[in-house]
């Protein structure tokens, strides 16, 4: 910057090199802005994330308890987790849990999409209605759902009590599979309605020429579903699949709400189990290995699936 | 030697704090007092009944003030480490007594031996209090209240299975039977009701019945688990027939200690083991008639979880001296007096006879417990029985809802064991 101030001072060299000198003046100048602009950003970036990173990296190679002093440990807590039953366990939980919710989200995601793609009054209506509970938070879903689902005094289960559909005074959360629907049915709920908004807007950027053109072709509407709007809508399904798998392998709040890893700690996560060690056990140290493994085990499925977007994204 | 601390580092840090100045804040403000200033204190949030007044009580008779910060029950533990390793713990703790082993083993409580041991009434304070303030032959903290587990048992109830409602049970067989008496009236009616998925409830309620056999769940340095033990199977099997035959609503296997108390409350159950804190519920509703009784062991004898608070200092504290006076006054005639007329046991033994045991009949039995009450020694409490998915926990569910109890015991002893060794290596 200063030397953009500076007056050229010979003039022989002046005339030659001055327009070149004042390019990357400006260049800089750009540059410089652009820094400063990006610098809230970046300063935001650094805190809150690169710099807790780098602490965790850091971290993870110690025996480092809550209060106290830590201890160099290697590769200790690494070598740790893969034969920590408990973790282990929890980690096979999750991709139980990934593999039941994301499937389901998807397909009733794409349903309600279906249902309200129609340009009508009716269809914002209902819309709206799918979307709504996205907007109520995790945790006071969980509750809802808690006391709703609460043998003897919660109303759902009054309700399907007087069908006769349930046994009001079971309690569903003291069964494995029990408690593992109630969680999977409340992010259903909770979820579906903005899968529901990303793949709406995906069917909605596919031209209503291409459509018309396959059903002039005589495509039948299953042909047209799966021969072109499928295809044309990968990119918003990856997206989507991202979506769901990465918030499926960090669900913690519902568990934790909803079934406290119960009934016999048969229902812990791996992030459950990360807040386990770390503010039970108070192993800052085994916990922040085990979020960086978690963290590269979902920085490989994201690569995964961005590799299969890229391939499968013909336009 | 992970968990060992940092204690020189930590004492150093709080002799530091302890020169640099009191921060001077007080409202009407003395030059004279000792202390002056402000100091925070940390309590869990189900004592706030008791804690505001006793806190607008000292204020009022002192230039130190005190600052009361409610923190949800269940999660003072993790709240008061992190604040600890943030140094922003606040000036004084009032902290469950099975935690104090482990705050004072890693630094993070001030050392303050001399002065309790000039207290005039240093030898009448609870024993099962004092032995927990106390970490490696020094002392911690002091003891505050006194909540103490005993078992609880519907008049009502007993009277209408045809049982003596002034004859409760004395041994094991006659929980169980008498549960399965009060089952049999049927219409939403249980003989018996626990919090399945509480480690620290268990840990209260449960143990005694262990304790009173003979057993013991830690040795008495709390170098080593006693979890398969005859006395913990004892225990354990009790507790496993009485689901089994349904003598206990279904809530149970999922409570983790806020709904097993509402039935009983409602008059539908039999018998709960409870402290003293569910008296005070208890009483003050008035909507059933209950007796308590001790907790008796497999063929008679008796037990209790002599448990509570202790008031500690904080390594960290800006105000030590200030913090001090309030423990002093917390501790004293006065402020035990406030406690005792509040329903709370308090936990000094000399006084229990003229402040406590006089307003209900049924105080006794909660004196008697205090005196003679047992508490597990362990500076890893929190993740071997507090934990609702730890070693306890778990070997209570594997047993109780699951039933194969020589198993769950095997895994539990083993898994404790390792966890002690890591712990006292």
């Amino acid at each position: 910057m200063t030397s953009t101030l500076l007056p050229p001072a010979p003039a022989a060299a002046a005339a030659l090199s001055s327009p070149r000198r004042r390019r990357t003046g400006l260049g800089r100048r750009r540059q410089l802005t652009g820094a400063l602009l990006a610098l809230p950003a970046i300063a935001l970036l650094g805190i809150f994330f690169l710099w807790p990173l780098t602490r965790t990296v850091f971290m993870s190679f110690f025996d480092w308890p809550m209060l106290g002093a830590a201890e160099f440990a290697g590769l200790d807590n690494y070598a740790k987790a893969f034969t920590d039953a408990e973790f282990l366990r929890a980690v096979g939980f999750t991709l139980v849990y990934t593999a039941l919710t994301t499937p389901l989200l998807l397909v009733v995601g794409f349903g309600l999409a279906l249902l309200v793609s129609r340009r009508t009054r009716a269809a914002r209506f209902f819309q709206t209605i799918y979307f709504l509970p996205v907007v109520i938070g995790l945790a006071s879903g969980s509750f809802l759902w808690l006391f709703m689902w609460q043998s003897d005094v919660g109303p759902t289960t009054q309700l399907l009590g007087s069908l006769g559909l349930v046994d009001p005074a079971k309690n569903i959360f003291a069964d494995y599979w029990g408690a593992l629907l109630i969680v999977v049915g409340m992010v259903t709920w909770k979820v579906a309605g903005l899968q529901m908004l990303l793949l709406l807007s995906g069917l909605q950027s596919i031209p209503v020429e291409v459509n018309e053109a396959a059903r002039m072709d005589g495509a039948t509407g299953w042909q047209v579903f799966k021969h072109v709007t499928l295809p044309l809508l990968r990119p918003t399904l990856a997206l989507v699949l991202v979506f769901s798998v990465a918030g499926s392998l960090l669900a913690f709040d519902q568990f934790y709400i909803l079934t406290t890893g119960g009934p016999a700690n048969s229902t812990i996560t791996a992030v459950y189990q990360i807040y386990r060690t770390s503010f039970i056990q108070f192993d800052l140290g085994y916990g922040a290995a085990l979020s960086l493994l978690l963290m590269l085990v979902l920085g490989l499925v994201s690569a995964v699936q961005m590799l299969l977007l890229r391939n499968s994204d013909h336009s | 030697m992970r968990r060992k601390t940092l204690r020189t580092i930590a004492l150093s840090v709080a002799a530091a704090t302890a020169v640099a100045l009191s921060g001077c804040a007080g409202g009407g403000g003395g030059g004279d007092a000792a202390a002056g200033g402000t100091v925070t204190l940390w309590v869990r949030d189900y004592q706030e009944a008791i804690m505001k007044p006793l806190a607008d009580a000292f204020n009022k008779s002192h230039d130190t003030k005190v600052k009361v910060t409610l923190v949800p029950a269940g999660e003072f533990v993790q709240k008061l480490g992190t604040a600890a390793a943030g140094n922003n713990a606040p000036d004084i703790a009032s902290i469950d007594l099975v935690f104090t082993p482990y705050f004072a083993s890693v630094g993070a409580l001030a050392d303050i031996t001399d002065k309790v041991e000039a207290l005039d009434y240093a030898d009448d304070l609870s024993p099962a209090h004092v032995a927990q303030g106390q970490y490696e032959g020094k002392t911690y903290s002091v003891p505050f209240t006194g909540d103490v587990s005993v078992l609880f048992y519907n008049k009502t109830l007993f009277a209408e299975a045809g049982l003596d409602p002034e004859a409760p049970p004395k041994t094991h067989q006659e929980i169980a039977d008498a549960a399965a008496r009060i089952s049999a009236l049927g219409d939403g009616k249980y003989g018996y009701v626990f919090s399945g998925a509480c480690g620290g409830c268990n840990i209260f309620s449960m143990t005694p019945l262990i304790w009173a056999s003979g057993g013991n769940v830690l040795n008495e340095d709390g170098t080593k688990a006693l979890l398969d033990s005859q006395e913990v199977t004892d225990a354990l099997q009790l507790y496993r027939d009485m689901w089994a035959n349904g003598d206990m609503p279904e809530l149970v296997q999922t409570d983790n200690g806020p709904n097993a108390g509402t039935p009983f409350q409602e008059g539908k159950i039999g018998m709960k083991g409870d402290g003293t804190f569910f008296l005070g519920t208890l009483a003050s509703e008035g909507t059933v008639d209950f007796g308590v009784t001790p907790l008796p062991g497999k063929d008679g004898g008796s037990a209790s979880f002599a448990g509570g608070d202790n008031l500690s200092i904080t390594s960290g504290s800006k105000n030590p001296d200030g913090a001090w006076e309030f423990l002093e006054w917390a501790t004293g005639e006065e402020a035990q007096t406030q406690l005792a007329d509040a329903s709370v046991l308090p936990i000094r033994m000399d006084l229990l006879d003229d402040i406590y045991i006089p307003k209900d009949p049924r105080y006794q039995v909660f004196a008697d417990a205090l005196a003679k009450g047992f508490v597990p020694y362990s500076t890893v409490e929190n993740e071997l029985f507090n934990d609702n998915n730890g070693i306890w926990a778990t070997l209570i569910a594997e047993s109780v809802f699951g039933g194969d109890i020589e198993a769950a015991q095997k895994k539990a002893q083993k898994a404790a064991q390792a966890l002690l060794d890591e712990a006292n290596d």
